[in-house]
Parts: C-alpha cells; structure tokens; sequence
C-alpha cells in the first residue's frame, strides 16, 4: 500500500477523447484572443465590474464564422465546450448547455482543464466540500451532502488535514480582491459540477465502469436478447453430454481398440474393407450405431439401405424418398436446381402426386409458393418436418422390428488381430492402394441405376385397384 | 490543555510535548504555503499569469520545499523512536498524514504548474486566457511567505534563461519530492486504519468579514428569474412605507390644525 491516493490517470492517454480535447484547446486559446477571438463586455455585480465576460450568442456566431459550419452544428460545438469546462456559465451553473442567447459565460483557468492528466481527486473535492461549508454552513445541496458524508467516513484518517487545508485555502482566498475571490469561487464551483456531476445528469468526463450513459446502444440491444434467449439449465446440458459420452465411448478409435484393428496403426485393413458402403453384411459395432439416433442411420448409407428395406415392407417409403431428394437438392450442383424442384414438387408435393407425403397444411402452403422461386433450401422446412416425423414414429419401429434385429444376429463380429512386430514389419511392405475411386464410383452409379430402375414409384392408385381387384 | 502530572520531572515527555508542539507548527505553515501555492497555480495560464506571478510561484515552492525536508526529518525521528509514549505517537502519526496529504497536494500542483508553463509562457500575452481576474497573486505569496509586503526588488532577468533554468529546478524538485514520498513510506511505518482525527466533521464557519463576497456570488447565482420577483417585493414594501408615511403626515396634520 504506498502513500499516495493522488495517482496521474494514465488510462487517459490512451482513449481517443485526448486527441480531440487537444484541439479544443487550441480553439480555446483562439477564441479568447482580444483581437480575433469573441468579444467581451463587463459583469456588473453589486458594487464590482468583472471583466472577460462573453454572451451565448457572440460564441457561437463566432465558431460557426470560424469553422465555417451552420449554427445548429456551432450551437452543439458550444455545449461540448461547456461540458468539458472549457467555457461555464455564470448563470444557472449546474446546466451545462450553451445557450444561443444573451446568457453570460467565462473562460475557465487553464489550472482547471481537462487535459490536466490527474483523477479529479476526492480529497480535493473533500476540501472543496468544507470550503463550501466554511463560508456558510448548510449551503452544501443535497447530493453533494451525501458525498460530503461518505468521503468524511473514507477519508476519515485525512479529515483533520482537510478541514485544515480549507481553512487555510479559505484564508489565503481572502487575501486576494473581492471580484477575483467571485471569479475563483465561480472557477472551482464549475470544475466541480463537471467532475462530480448533480444526480440525473450526466457529465461528459464519464469514463470508465461507473458512466453514467452508455454511448454504444447497441449493447443493450444485445443483453435484451441474451435475456430473451431460452437457456437451458446446466444440469441438463451436461447430462446430455454424459450421455453421449458413454454412448459414443467404444466407438471412438482414440479411446477404445477398433475392431479388427486399426489400419494406420497395423497396416491391415480389414477394418476399411469390413466396413465398405456396399457390404452385406454390416459388423456389430456399426449396426449399434444405427441404433443410436436416426441421423446416425441415415448418415450411415449401409444403414440407409437397411432402413430403405424396412419401410419398402411398411409402404410408408415416401417420407425418406423426399427426404433423400431434399438432400440432393440441398447438395446438387446450381444447374439442376430447377428441374429437380420440378420432378420433386410433381411426385411429393402436388395434390394428388404419385408419393403425396403428409407434411401439415401451413409448411405445405410456405414450401409450394417458395417452389415459385427456387434456391437451394426451398425444402427446408419441409424436410425437417418429414425428419422429425421419422424420427418420432418411424424409427423405432424400426429399431424393434424384425429387419432390424435379424441384422443384428448376422453382424460381424471380428477378432482384434494381434501382429507380432515382425508381421507388422510384414504388413507395411505388402501395402496395397487399395480399390481405385473411378471403380467404385462406377460400382455406386451401377447400383443407383439399379436401384432406380426396381423401386418404381409406388402408384398408390394402381395399388388400390390392386387391392379393389382382390377383394 | 490536560494537566500533565510532571513531578516527577519526566524530562522525556516534556521534550516530546515540544517536538509534538514543533512539529505542529511546521505542518501548519506547510499547510499554510500549500493552500497559498494552489490559490498562485490557479492563476497561471490566465490572463493575469506574469512573470512575477512565476517568480511567486518559485519562492512559495521553494518556502515549501525547505519546510518539507525540516519537517521529514523531524517527524521521521521522531518515530521511529522506539520509546516514545502512546499518545505522542499517535499525535505523531496524525502530524504524519497531514504531511503526507500536504505533500501529495504539493506533488500535483507542481506537476501542474510544470505542465502549464510548457503550454503557457507569460512572454507570449495574447495566449493567456481572459478568466475575468484582475489582480495578482501578490497578497496570496505575501501571506506564504510571512512577508508584509511583497514589494521585494525583482529585477526581471531576461524570460528565456531564467524559464528553462526554472524548469530544470522545477523537474528536479518535482522529483525530489517524489523520492521523499517513497522514502518516508520506506522509512516509517504509520498504519492509516489506526489514525483517528481529532477535529469536526464540519469546519467552523469563519462569518468575519464574508457577508459581501457571498453576496457578490449569491448575486452572480439568483441572477435570472429571481429578479421580477425580488422587484416586486421591493415595490410592495415601498409603498407600503409610503402609505405609512402618509398616514402619519395626515395625523399629525389633524393634530396640528385641530390643537
């Protein structure tokens, strides 16, 4: 703890304000010159002249013809002045505004500008205070009684030191001639009113945490939201990570051995062959991950197959046809945006389409006018909604429907290889590329074309018929 | 003042009752020349900044200054005196934080004033800011410097090596009293929770010789709006004085002719 409360205000350097007080200034010094600057007249106090005393209006008249700018933007210029404490005004102090009128201001003494790079000190203001008080007890206002009460209670080591140094500023004020004893009590009272502003104004020396205005609106724009956001409680955020932690625990090749092994570690790859997009029979651990959420299936295509099979059986195949042709809309290049919207609004969308799906009226309404205009995610809306729907029903039934568990019976279960290092040493000098990308990209369009060519759309009415025919 | 029981003839307490009473006198001047320095610093950079206001401001500095150094050593003595009794002691340290507050005081003004010369050279006339004051600070530097008068002859040497040999005492002692402050908290260990004043809350309002000055200022304050209000009050009671008067002319008129 050193001895000094009395610091230099170094964070002051650094905000912008400096530069631009800087200039006013220099504005200042013009505006006083006799010769140039704003004219003055005379106070006539009681029985004293005081000179050096300028009009509202004369100021601004003479900043907007210096600056060469209207009188609206001088008269603000002028309030700023006043509200640093460059200029104060002599009648009805505590409002700092210029007054484009005959209203009386003064230079402030340079002793009492801003620039002065030290903290407006609350022992000064302590022996301010009691100045104030010296010359007529109870002429303190209310605010600056509460402020007189709570710096007696903090500065209680130093009280008596300030009582002391009022006195004696007090007294040594007297010796000086009456008008420069007003003058200097007008010259303190305005650095005052600026640096420790009356209730409900606000000054603009206002820096740091305790401003009083926040200039930058924007933050509260932004905590209104944040408090309008819905949040979720923490104690249900982390339990949904717990649980999908010791869902996803064994499956991750970092913190569990995959099985049969992990080809970058071992060279063999039984595990990328094992696990190809077109095997017919899946291993364990992957049809387990299928089971973990319907995103996981239908991101896996080997799971999507499988689930494809399943709703062939259930004839509710539409809802994951739209939902794929959604994707390759999503996906698709910009070219074929506006045909594929077209097939799509034909077999999914139209009243009466060959696959109607069953999407609710309003979503219905939003997609079909957006189909006007297609773009990329015209179907968005709609396709989360046919997801949820799978998601809610169609999921687990099929996660407890046969298919499914008869899949599970013929998964894979591999043995963890165990090399010695000398077959390792083995399996990286017979490392093969593997299959070329040009095959099995044919493979999958051979596939896709057959696939397209059996699942023809389901003509429900040709179905009913059917049905119509054997009854 | 509380009789202290000296039959004994405790040479010790009489001895620190003294310092006490010294080193009371040394920290009131002190504080006396630092109220004076602030009062001269307001000036500077007005329009009644001079030369002579400098040179003002460079006695009363230097008056502090001396005092200061004195009342270290005096007080840094003094405490770290082992055997002096409770109540000195705490005297002491109350001696002790008026020095230091003082000292801070000084600290700024002298910054300030530094500052201020850069920008503001009493050569240069035009430059000085009309803050409506007319006088100097001469009587303010009188009363610092428990001089009479302050009509001392100052030749004014040339203002360009006496400004730049100014500033270089000035950044010197600025940094001297820096050192002082650092070394005394080295030095002396005063625990400021522990210090409790002696005097009011509130000053004693000093209702000599005031009355005009605050009624300049409540002049300068009430200026708009009061005025009509304050005419019109004036008017009714004269009138009321006038009918009064009236009144009594008329009486003694009846009087007289009815008599």
């Amino acid at each position: 703890m050193t001895i000094r409360t009395a610091r230099p205000d170094r964070g002051r350097h650094f905000r912008p304000r400096m530069h631009c007080i800087k200039k006013l200034e220099a504005m200042v010094v013009e505006m006083q010159d006799l010769k140039s600057g704003v004219k003055g007249s005379e106070q006539k106090l009681n029985v004293t002249k005081i000179p050096h005393v300028i009009t509202g209006q004369d100021i601004i008249a003479w900043i907007a013809s210096k600056m060469k700018t209207e009188t609206e933007e001088a008269h603000v210029f002028g309030t700023m002045l006043v509200a640093y404490g460059y200029i104060y005004p002599l009648q009805n102090h505590k409002k700092l505004v210029m007054c484009n009128d005959t209203s009386l201001y003064r230079f402030q003494t340079p002793y009492f500008w801003p620039t002065q790079n030290w903290v407006a000190e609350d022992s000064d203001y302590a022996i301010y205070l009691a100045k104030r008080n010296i010359r007529k007890k109870g002429m303190l206002e209310p605010y600056e009684q509460v402020h007189y009460n709570h710096l007696h209670e903090w500065l209680n080591h130093k009280w008596d030191f300030i009582v002391m140094q009022a006195t004696e500023q007090y007294k040594a004020g007297k010796e000086r001639m009456k008008p420069d004893c007003v003058v200097f009590d007008c010259q303190e009272r305005a650095y005052w009113i600026v640096n420790r502003p009356p209730r409900r104004t606000h000054s603009a020396m206002d820096c740091g945490p305790e401003r009083l205005i926040d200039p930058s609106a924007d933050e509260n724009i932004f905590y209104q939201q944040a408090i309008m956001r819905s949040k979720v409680k923490s104690s249900v955020s982390l339990g949904a990570l717990v649980k999908y932690i010791t869902n996803y625990k064994n499956h991750d090749a970092f913190l569990a051995p995959c099985l049969p092994s992990n080809p970058w570690q071992t060279d063999n790859d039984a595990y990328w062959t094992l696990n190809m997009r077109r095997v017919d029979v899946p291993t364990k651990m992957r049809v387990e991950r299928w089971s973990f959420s319907l995103f996981e299936l239908l991101t896996d295509l080997r799971g999507r197959d499988d689930f494809k099979i399943f709703l062939k059986k259930e004839f509710s195949g539409e809802n994951l046809a739209f939902w794929e042709a959604a994707e390759e809309l999503k996906w698709g290049t910009a070219s074929s945006m506006s045909t594929k919207a077209e097939t799509i609004f034909k077999t999914f969308l139209a009243p009466g389409a060959p696959r109607w799906i069953n999407i609710d009226g309003r979503t219905m309404g939003l997609t079909v006018k957006g189909l006007d205009h297609p773009h990329r995610y015209v179907l968005e809306a709609a396709q989360t909604h046919v997801f949820l729907l799978m998601k809610k029903d169609t999921f687990f039934r099929y996660l407890k429907s046969p298919v499914y568990k008869d899949i599970q019976k013929k998964a894979l279960n591999p043995e963890p290889h165990n090399f010695s290092p000398a077959q390792l040493e083995q399996n990286a000098l017979t490392r093969s590329p593997g299959i070329h990308p040009i095959i099995l990209w044919q493979q999958e369009e051979e596939e896709k074309a057959k696939a397209a060519a059996a699942s023809a759309p389901v003509d429900v009415k040709a179905m009913m018929s059917k049905i119509d025919r054997k009854k | 003042m509380p009789l202290v029981n000296n039959k004994v003839g405790d040479d010790c307490t009489v001895g620190t009752d003294k310092a006490l009473a010294d080193g009371k006198a040394l920290v009131d001047s002190l504080i006396k020349v630092v109220a004076c320095y602030r009062h001269l610093a307001s000036c500077v950079g007005g329009c009644t900044d001079s030369l002579q206001l400098r040179d003002e401001l460079r006695q009363t500095r230097e008056k502090a200054q001396k005092l200061s150094v004195s009342i270290c050593q005096h007080l840094t003595s003094h405490l770290r005196d082992k055997s002096l009794p409770e109540e000195q002691r705490k005297e002491m340290e109350l001696l002790w934080v008026a020095f230091s507050s003082s000292l801070e005081l000084l600290h700024i003004d002298m910054c300030k004033v530094f500052n201020m010369g850069d920008i503001f050279s009493p050569a240069n006339t035009a430059a000085l800011v009309q803050t409506g004051l007319q006088g100097g600070g001469s009587e303010v530097a009188a009363r610092a410097l428990s001089l009479p008068d302050l009509n001392q002859a100052q030749t004014p040497t040339p203002a360009d090596c006496l400004e730049s040999q100014e500033r270089n005492t000035m950044e010197k002692e600025i940094s001297q009293i820096d050192h002082m402050i650092d070394d005394m908290e080295m030095k002396v260990n005063v625990l400021r929770w522990m210090v409790e004043p002696h005097g009011p809350q509130y000053a004693d309002p000093l209702s000599s010789t005031d009355s005009a000055s605050l009624a300049l200022l409540s002049v300068d304050e009430e200026q708009p709006g009061h005025q009509p209000l304050c005419q019109r009050s004036h008017i009714f009671v004269l009138l009321l004085l006038f009918a009064v008067v009236l009144l009594a002319a008329t009486l003694s008129v009846c009087v007289v002719f009815f008599s």
